[in-house]
C-alpha cells in the first residue's frame, strides 16, 4: 500500500538522509519526495511531503520510528497531525495580562494560541474560551501549562474532555 | 423450592421500588432459577414490619404510602428499627437502601458490618460507607465468605460496576470518564438550551423534584466524588477513599461559560474522571457530537479498556424501580452463584 506523509525537518543540511535512512531499512520505498516549500514551516524548518510504498506494517514502523526520533509529522494520508484544546477560563483575564498567557502558551514547544472568544463582564471577572493548535501528543503538556497558568492567576478553568 | 429471605433496610424511594420490582419479577425469578423470594422484615427510619412468614410487597407499600409508617403494617408492624432487626428475623440477604452519610457512613456501616459477620450477604445502593470505608468493608465481606454487590450505587440503572468486572472481565481498564449525577446534568442542560442562569435553574430543578431541598451533596460534586471513589476501588483497584478525589461543583458554572462553549461547539458537563494519576470531578467541555453531549438527567460512562478499546453505556441515574432493578440484578446474580 501507498502512503504520504508531510513532515517537518530542520532545515539544515544531511537532516534529509536521516529521515530517509530508516525508511528503506523498516522495508518501505520511498516513491517521491517534494520540498513544500508553501506550507509554512515553524522557523528554521522546512516541511517535506514524502510518498511511501510497502506493507502496512513496516509504513506503521516508520512511522514509529519517526515518532520516536521526534519528527513532526504534520499529515498522515491527507489527515491533520494537529489537534485543538480548548478550555474556559473564568477569571479577571484581561487584568492579569492577557498578553503574558498569550506568550507562555507560545513559548511551548509545540502549542499555538489559534483563537480566543471572550465575554467581558463589565468590570467584572470574564470569561474565555482559548483554543490551542498542538501537535499530536502534546495534550498533556498543554492541559498541564493552562493549569499552571490558572493556579497562578486565579483563573477557573473548564478543561476539554 | 428454596426460599431467598430478605430484609429491606429503608423504605424510601430506593426501598420501595425493591418491593414493587420484587413483587413485579418473583414468578420470573421462580420460574428461571427455583427460588422464591420473600421479604421477612421492612424498615424505614424508625419502625418496620416483621413477619417470618413473608410480607405481602403490595400491603407493604400501601401502608408506607398512607400512614408513613411500616409499623402500622397489619398484625406485622414492629417497633423495632436498625440494628435489632437484623437478630429479629431469620435472613438469607440484607437489602440496603438508607439514606447516603458522607460523614461517618451510619447507619448502612455497621447495618453491613454486621450482616457479614452473621454470614449474610449484601446488596445495597448506598454510597457513603463504600466512598468513606471501601477497604474495611471488603476486608469484612471477605473474611465473613460473603456476597457483597453494589451496582446500584453508581449510576442507578446504568451498568458499569458489573459490566467492568464481570462482563469485560478480559479487558485491563486504564480510565473511566462519565457523567455520574444526573441532577447537575439537568441544571446544565437546560441552563445550554433556555438560557437561564444557575439559579434559577436550579430552583426550577427542585420544584421538579428533581434536585433536593438542599442539593449541596448533587450541585457540589459530592455525589459524583462518592462514585468516582467507588468505581477506583472496584473497577480499577485503586485505594482510595473520599478524601483522595480533587472535587469541583457546578455553582460556580457560569451562563456566560455556557454561551461561550455552545458557540464554539462545546457542552459544559460535569465529569467524573477516574485513572490511576488523577480522581476528580469537575465540568469539563465536551464537543457537541460526541457521545457525553446527553440531556436531561441521563448518566453516561466512558471505559478505556486495552483489549476493546472504548465502550459507552449510557443509563437513567435515578429513579425508584429504575435502581431498583440494579439491585434486583445483584441479588439474582447472588442466588445464581449460591
Ligand atoms: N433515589 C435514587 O434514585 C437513588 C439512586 C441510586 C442510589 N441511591 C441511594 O439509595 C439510598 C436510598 O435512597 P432513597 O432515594 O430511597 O432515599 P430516601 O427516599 O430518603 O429513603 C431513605 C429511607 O431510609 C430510611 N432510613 C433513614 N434512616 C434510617 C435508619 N437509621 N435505619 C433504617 N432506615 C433508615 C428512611 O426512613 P423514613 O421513611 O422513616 O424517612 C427512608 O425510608 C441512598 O443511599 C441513595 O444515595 C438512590
Amino acid at each position: 500500500m501507498r502512503m504520504n506523509l508531510i513532515l517537518e525537518v530542520l532545515d539544515i543540511p544531511g537532516q534529509l538522509v536521516s529521515i530517509l535512512n530508516p525508511i528503506s531499512e523498516l522495508g518501505a520505498n520511498v516513491v517521491t519526495i517534494v520540498h513544500k516549500r508553501e506550507i509554512k514551516a515553524e522557523e528554521s524548518k522546512a516541511a517535506i511531503e514524502i510518498a511511501l510504498e510497502g506493507e502496512r506494517e513496516n509504513l506503521q514502523a516508520v512511522i514509529d520510528k519517526f515518532k520516536e526520533m521526534g519528527v513532526n509529522l504534520i499529515e498522515v494520508d491527507d489527515k491533520v497531525r494537529k489537534e485543538k484544546l480548548s478550555a474556559i477560563l473564568y477569571g479577571h483575564i484581561i487584568d492579569k495580562d492577557l498578553r503574558d498567557t498569550f506568550d507562555r502558551i507560545n513559548a511551548v514547544d509545540g502549542l499555538v494560541v489559534s483563537d480566543l472568544q471572550i465575554k467581558l463582564n463589565g468590570e467584572l471577572e470574564s470569561t474565555a474560551l482559548i483554543t490551542i493548535e498542538l501537535d499530536i501528543g502534546k495534550r498533556e503538556i498543554a492541559y498541564n501549562k493552562i493549569m499552571e497558568i490558572a493556579k497562578e492567576k486565579d483563573y477557573l478553568v473548564i478543561d476539554e474532555v | 423450592m428454596e426460599e431467598c429471605k430478605l430484609v429491606l433496610m429503608g423504605f424510601g424511594a430506593v426501598g420501595k421500588g425493591v418491593a414493587k420490582a420484587i413483587q413485579m419479577k418473583k414468578d420470573m425469578v421462580n420460574e428461571k432459577y427455583g427460588i422464591s423470594l420473600k421479604i421477612v422484615a421492612a424498615a424505614d427510619s424508625s419502625t418496620s414490619a416483621i413477619c417470618q412468614d413473608g410480607l405481602d410487597e403490595e400491603l407493604l407499600l400501601k401502608t408506607k404510602e398512607e400512614t408513613c409508617k411500616l409499623a402500622n403494617y397489619p398484625e406485622c408492624g414492629s417497633e423495632l428499627s436498625g440494628i435489632e432487626i437484623l437478630d429479629a428475623v431469620d435472613y438469607d440477604i440484607l437489602i440496603e437502601a438508607t439514606p447516603t452519610n458522607i460523614k461517618d457512613a451510619e447507619p448502612a456501616k455497621s447495618l453491613t458490618l454486621k450482616a457479614f459477620a452473621d454470614g449474610k450477604d449484601v446488596v445495597t445502593s448506598n454510597k457513603g460507607h463504600l466512598a468513606l470505608f471501601y477497604k474495611e468493608l471488603i476486608e469484612a465481606k471477605e473474611a465473613a465468605g460473603v456476597d457483597f454487590k453494589f451496582e446500584a450505587s453508581v449510576g442507578g440503572a446504568m451498568p458499569i460496576i458489573n459490566l467492568c468486572q464481570e462482563t469485560l472481565a478480559s479487558c485491563g481498564i486504564s480510565s473511566i470518564k462519565g457523567i455520574l449525577n444526573g441532577t447537575t446534568n439537568y441544571i446544565l442542560s437546560r441552563m445550554t438550551t433556555e438560557g437561564m442562569s444557575y439559579e434559577n435553574t436550579l430552583a426550577e430543578a427542585q420544584q421538579l423534584g428533581i434536585a433536593e431541598t438542599d442539593p449541596t451533596q448533587d450541585v457540589e460534586g459530592i455525589d459524583a466524588a462518592c462514585k468516582v471513589v467507588i468505581l477506583a476501588n472496584s473497577v480499577l483497584g485503586i485505594d482510595a477513599t473520599y478524601s483522595d478525589v480533587e472535587v469541583r461543583g457546578i455553582s460556580d458554572v457560569s451562563l456566560d461559560a455556557i454561551e461561550l462553549a455552545k458557540e464554539e461547539g462545546y457542552f459544559v458537563k460535569l465529569i467524573g474522571g477516574v485513572s490511576e494519576k488523577q480522581l476528580k470531578v469537575s465540568p469539563r467541555l465536551v464537543k457537541k457530537n460526541s457521545p457525553y453531549a446527553i440531556d436531561g438527567t441521563l448518566n453516561l460512562a466512558n471505559v478505556t479498556t486495552d483489549l476493546a478499546d472504548d465502550i459507552t453505556v449510557m443509563g437513567k441515574g435515578a429513579g425508584s424501580l429504575e435502581t431498583a432493578s440494579a439491585m434486583l440484578t445483584d441479588l439474582i446474580n447472588i442466588i445464581k452463584n449460591k
